[in-house]
């Protein structure tokens, strides 16, 4: 396998002159050391090494010239926390409140377990699980017999009911594959042709088509019909019906909320330094906020997979980064587009190394473009560059060519913690009891989250070998007034019940003072500027919170009985606002 | 839900508002609502505790607020029906306004005649595209000055502006005053964006440097702001290698541009002006719906409060002779138009037959021009000229044209301005 390996690596031109060591374990576990030029070798290299036939995963720890990524000790504030004292006991540990950990915190409510969710960040859903395109992904596009391609299925399908369960928006308006090219035409049909007759089951790149429901074949006039406002001529379409859209960040908050509701306890602004184990079991984590001892935990940690797993002396996997852009186009364009739309066979997402992007629409109605995917060194970097944003405009371009950049209103990025296997990692930990990996979970899985939870909730089982139904398992998450979306008469009586009802904050989305009241007063409390817009939409318009920003400040003071000066945009030292200025000054200063 | 007759709603009522209720009352008008969102009226000169407001008006240097005052005390004396903390969520074309607060609940409004007079709102970080990450720290202008002179609070220690319009100069001197230090006044054009009195006053005064041609490349940071990058740029505004700097600092205000809040214009489907990115008006300041009368920053943004003023009293007198039936719409309307080297002009639309003596042009050129002849064509023949020592785009033009110079059969009146 090294030799291969080996070889592999030494048949790239762009690789073949640099001196890499390639070392493979008992366990199949590939580890590269040495040094190269440039970020993608380092990852060229990885994915090189995790394609060799029977390669369990790749710990990729070759570095880029002039690229220093700085490795934290945390040996000081790991002996801080032990000595501060603060210990809880628990049955499970999960490591993350992105979708992924608060879907499992989620399922395992339905359990007699005391579960407590450890989150790093002031608030649920801060990372990847807020800067993606939402989409719920039909299953098509993943490589048959992964796990991806099996969990994708299961989760989409999962969704409708849980979107019931938990009152959040979920729409199925499908994703069109637009074809202009007859080349692609043909392959499209023929496709078409593998399905119908069942010839697709014999042909192994096939297989996943096979069993993704509703997939339809349009004509180019069916298509012209269903999106009047595509560029030019289109000659046919692949309309995957089951695709469907969600804000992900409120499908996180409503799992981390109905969670809550049923015993799990979420902790905030508490990173985990360190993982315990003892006589090869895990016995816990140590986070900045104390010990917290527990028979199972849950490594759901995103980009961080990998850190907590060499925590826990159990390193096989590195992650790559891979950042995502996205930019939003203002909610004036409205129905402008009614299903997510691509272009089958488009030169721009071959480059890029994406699933193909494109034009998307969010439930609530802002077109969405993007997202790009680079590979990029750090994992909180997530700054978005010209270069993305022209990418991000040619792929909206493509689609369509009547929607102008100036109405962007925003663009972010998000981390995706993708592995070199480039599948998800669920599994129990080979080497420490009581340890499971929830890792490299990237596209698609917002749209597999369920279904990885469920396996989780089944790893559990076999971990403890049985769990208890718990009784009193409330699936519901009771729904909270939406003012923007009541005729008239409902908001008039939603005001006359109670006047914060009356009182819009932010302008551009149309939301009340009494729905940002409910959201920092809900089980999973927004405390920052940030947190309130996720729950609400204060601040996601035109004016990007140039009105409501100073508004919601006030609130969020008032509140949590908190000074302005305290109240923070993301969390951490995000402080708004430096100083009050009607105090002295103080050696030339203000005091804050 | 509460229902109500008036004869003339004004939504917003900042300066533009103001003046127009004050109007339509004075014509005669009997019932006159002022919607406005925020606790008091005066809109964005409540934060303007700066003087140089009102030099036309009133011949003095008032504060904003004390400009607003004025006005204000006079709304009260009228006896204008006046509802704060009021939303309007919709107008539908039959003239009917839905809007509401606390109080009320949910309104439905049915009026004689509509202004819409809802301000402007400012360009974003998104909008002019200034890349890396999204900490705090990043604040527009207009946001820096509410927390500043409404609330007393200070957003940061160091700061760097981006953008030398009015509001820019405005606030690097108020920074300044409050003891937050101000790095530098970056300018992507090559000529400043103020009015030449501000770039003396706000920064030579105060010895706060401003680069031209110099523009905000990077926000560094990934929760607080730890800095921006800076860059020259050449002829197409594109980042010139080799000249980008790095500066730390833990506030970026940006003073990037104004852009007419026409939200409710647009759902109510009134005719654009893609240039203005407000309503087509007339002379009165009609849009192209019949009794919807559109005035102040709505329109265009304008760059003094002075002539967001006396829109706002056209706009109030049409709305009074039109329901009073003195307005003629049966006659086509003659088009205005912007000339050589004007970028737009505002009326777009006049009907000689509902005009008063004279009408004000309002327009201004695409770049500065030295020794300048504005001239105003009838159908291609001159019917005014006027020189100026000097013509810059920040500062809005004005020239009035005497209404027996347009015969009634013209079709259009064009408005040009050249170098002589």
């Amino acid at each position: 396998m090294k030799k291969k390996i080996i070889q592999a690596i030494q048949e790239n031109e762009s690789l073949s002159a640099y001196k890499i060591e390639v070392s493979v374990s008992s366990d199949r576990i590939v580890t590269l050391i040495g040094e190269v030029d440039d970020w993608q070798q380092v990852v060229d290299c990885g994915h090189l090494s995790a394609k060799v036939k029977g390669v369990r995963n790749v710990v990729n720890d070759l570095t880029a010239k002039g690229i220093v990524i700085p490795k934290r000790d945390r040996s000081e504030e790991i002996q801080q926390a032990i000595a501060n004292g603060k210990e809880t006991a628990c049955d499970i540990v999960v490591i993350g409140a992105g979708v992924i950990g608060c879907a499992i915190a989620r399922e395992l409510a339905k359990y007699q377990v005391k579960t407590i969710v450890v989150e790093k960040n002031s608030d649920v859903a801060e990372e990847a699980t807020k800067a993606n395109n939402g989409n719920i992904h039909p299953g098509v596009l993943a490589k048959p017999g992964t796990l991806k391609a099996e969990l994708n299925l299961k989760g989409n399908e999962m969704y409708t009911q849980l979107s019931k369960e938990l009152n959040f928006e979920l729409q199925r308006p499908g994703s069109l594959n637009v074809i202009y090219k007859k080349s692609e035409w043909r392959k499209m049909k023929a496709i078409q042709v593998m399905k119908k007759t069942g010839l697709g089951h014999l042909v192994p790149p096939m297989r996943q088509v096979m069993k993704v429901p509703g997939l339809k074949w349009l004509t180019g006039e069916e298509v012209k019909q269903m999106e009047p406002h595509l560029k030019g001529d289109p000659i046919g379409g692949f309309w995957m019906t089951t695709m469907g859209l969600v804000e992900p960040y409120e499908v996180c908050i409503a799992m981390a909320e109905n969670a809550v509701e049923n015993g799990t306890e979420f902790r905030l602004n508490a990173e985990v330094l360190d993982v315990l184990v003892e006589n090869g079991r895990t016995a816990g984590v140590v986070t900045n906020q104390g010990v917290i001892r527990s028979e199972i935990v849950i490594n759901a940690a995103g980009v961080y997979t990998d850190t907590i797993a060499e925590m826990a002396n159990d390193r096989f996997f590195t992650i790559h980064p891979r950042r995502g852009a996205i930019a939003i186009i203002d909610k004036s364009r409205k129905g402008f587009l009614k299903t997510p739309a691509g272009i089958r066979g488009g030169k721009e997402a071959k480059k890029n190394n994406t699933k193909g992007g494109g034009a998307s629409v969010t439930p609530e109605g802002n077109l969405l473009w993007g997202p790009t995917a680079v590979e990029i060194p750090w994992k909180e970097d997530k700054s978005v560059e010209a270069s993305d944003l022209d990418y991000i405009t040619k792929l909206g371009m493509s689609v369509t060519n009547e929607i102008q950049r100036s109405e962007i209103i925003t663009f972010f990025a998000g981390i995706r913690a993708a592995d070199y296997m480039e599948d998800f990692i669920i599994e129990r930990s080979r080497k420490v009891g009581g340890l499971i990996h929830v890792a490299g979970i990237q596209s698609p899985g917002l749209a597999s989250a369920p279904a990885i939870a469920e396996m989780v909730a089944g790893l559990v089982n076999e971990e403890r070998g049985g769990l208890l139904e718990n009784p009193n398992f409330n699936p519901i998450r009771e729904p909270k007034p939406q003012f923007r979306h009541l005729s008239h008469e409902a908001q008039d009586n939603l005001i006359q019940k109670n006047a914060k009802y009356g009182n819009i904050i932010c302008r551009c989305e149309l939301i009340t003072e009494g729905e940002i009241l409910d959201a920092i007063h809900s089980t999973i409390p927004a405390t920052t500027i940030d947190a309130v817009k996720r729950r609400t939409r204060s601040g996601m318009g035109r004016c990007q919170g140039g009105f409501c920003g100073p508004r919601v400040l006030e609130i969020l003071a008032r509140e949590l009985e908190k000074e302005p000066t305290e109240v923070t945009l993301k969390g951490n030292e995000s402080y708004i606002l430096k100083a009050d200025s009607r105090q002295p000054i103080v050696a030339g200063r203000r005091k804050p | 839900m509460k229902e109500l007759n008036v004869d003339v709603a004004v939504i917003g009522g900042g300066p533009a508002g103001l003046a127009a209720a004050i109007e339509a009352k004075e014509q005669g008008v009997d019932h006159v609502v002022i919607l406005e969102r925020d606790v008091e009226l005066g809109g964005i000169l409540q934060q303007c505790i700066h003087d140089g407001f009102g030099l036309h008006r009133f011949g003095k240097r008032l504060s904003g607020c004390g400009y607003a005052h004025h006005f204000i005390e006079s709304v009260a004396e009228k006896a204008i029906d006046v509802k704060l903390k009021t939303i309007v969520l919709e107008i539908t074309d039959e003239k009917i306004i839905y809007a509401m607060n606390e109080v009320d609940g949910m309104m439905k409004i049915t009026c004689g005649a509509i202004v819409l007079a809802m301000g402007c709102r400012e360009r974003t970080r998104s909008q002019v595209f200034i890349w890396g990450t999204r900490p705090s720290g990043v604040l527009t202008a207009g946001t820096v000055q509410r927390y500043i002179n409404m609330e007393g609070y200070l957003p940061g220690e160091k700061a760097v502006i981006l953008g030398s319009g009015d509001i820019g100069l405005i606030m690097a001197r108020r920074m300044t005053l409050e003891g937050i230090e101000v790095e530098g006044v970056y300018e992507v054009m090559k000529t400043p964006g103020g009015l030449t009195r501000n770039i003396s006053q706000c920064l030579k005064d105060f010895q706060i440097p401003m680069h031209l041609a110099t523009t905000v490349v990077r926000i560094h940071g990934n929760k607080k702001m730890e800095g921006v990058t800076v860059a020259q740029v050449d002829e197409k505004r594109q980042p010139i290698q080799g000249t980008e700097r790095f500066i730390p600092c833990d506030l970026l205000v940006l003073a990037v541009g104004l852009i007419p809040e026409n939200e409710l214009s647009r759902q109510l489907e009134v005719e654009m002006d893609p240039r203005t990115k407000g309503p087509i008006v007339d002379e009165h300041f009609m849009t192209s719906i019949p009794g919807v009368f559109a005035a102040g920053n709505v329109v265009t943004v304008f760059d003094l409060v002075d002539y967001v003023s006396l829109t706002g009293e056209i706009a109030g007198r049409g709305a009074a002779k039109f329901l009073q039936g003195k307005l003629n719409l049966d006659l086509p309307a003659k088009d205005v138009l912007p000339g050589d080297a004007v970028n737009f002009v505002v009326p777009q639309r006049i009907r000689t037959v509902n005009a008063e003596d004279s009408i004000p042009i309002y327009f201004r050129v695409k770049e500065e021009m030295r020794k300048v002849e504005v001239t105003a064509t009838v159908d291609g023949e001159v019917c005014m000229r006027k020189k100026h020592p000097i013509a810059l785009p920040p500062e809005m033009m004005v020239e009035t044209i005497q209404l027996e110079k347009i015969h009634e059969d013209a079709r259009e009146l064009r408005v040009s301005v050249k170098v002589g």
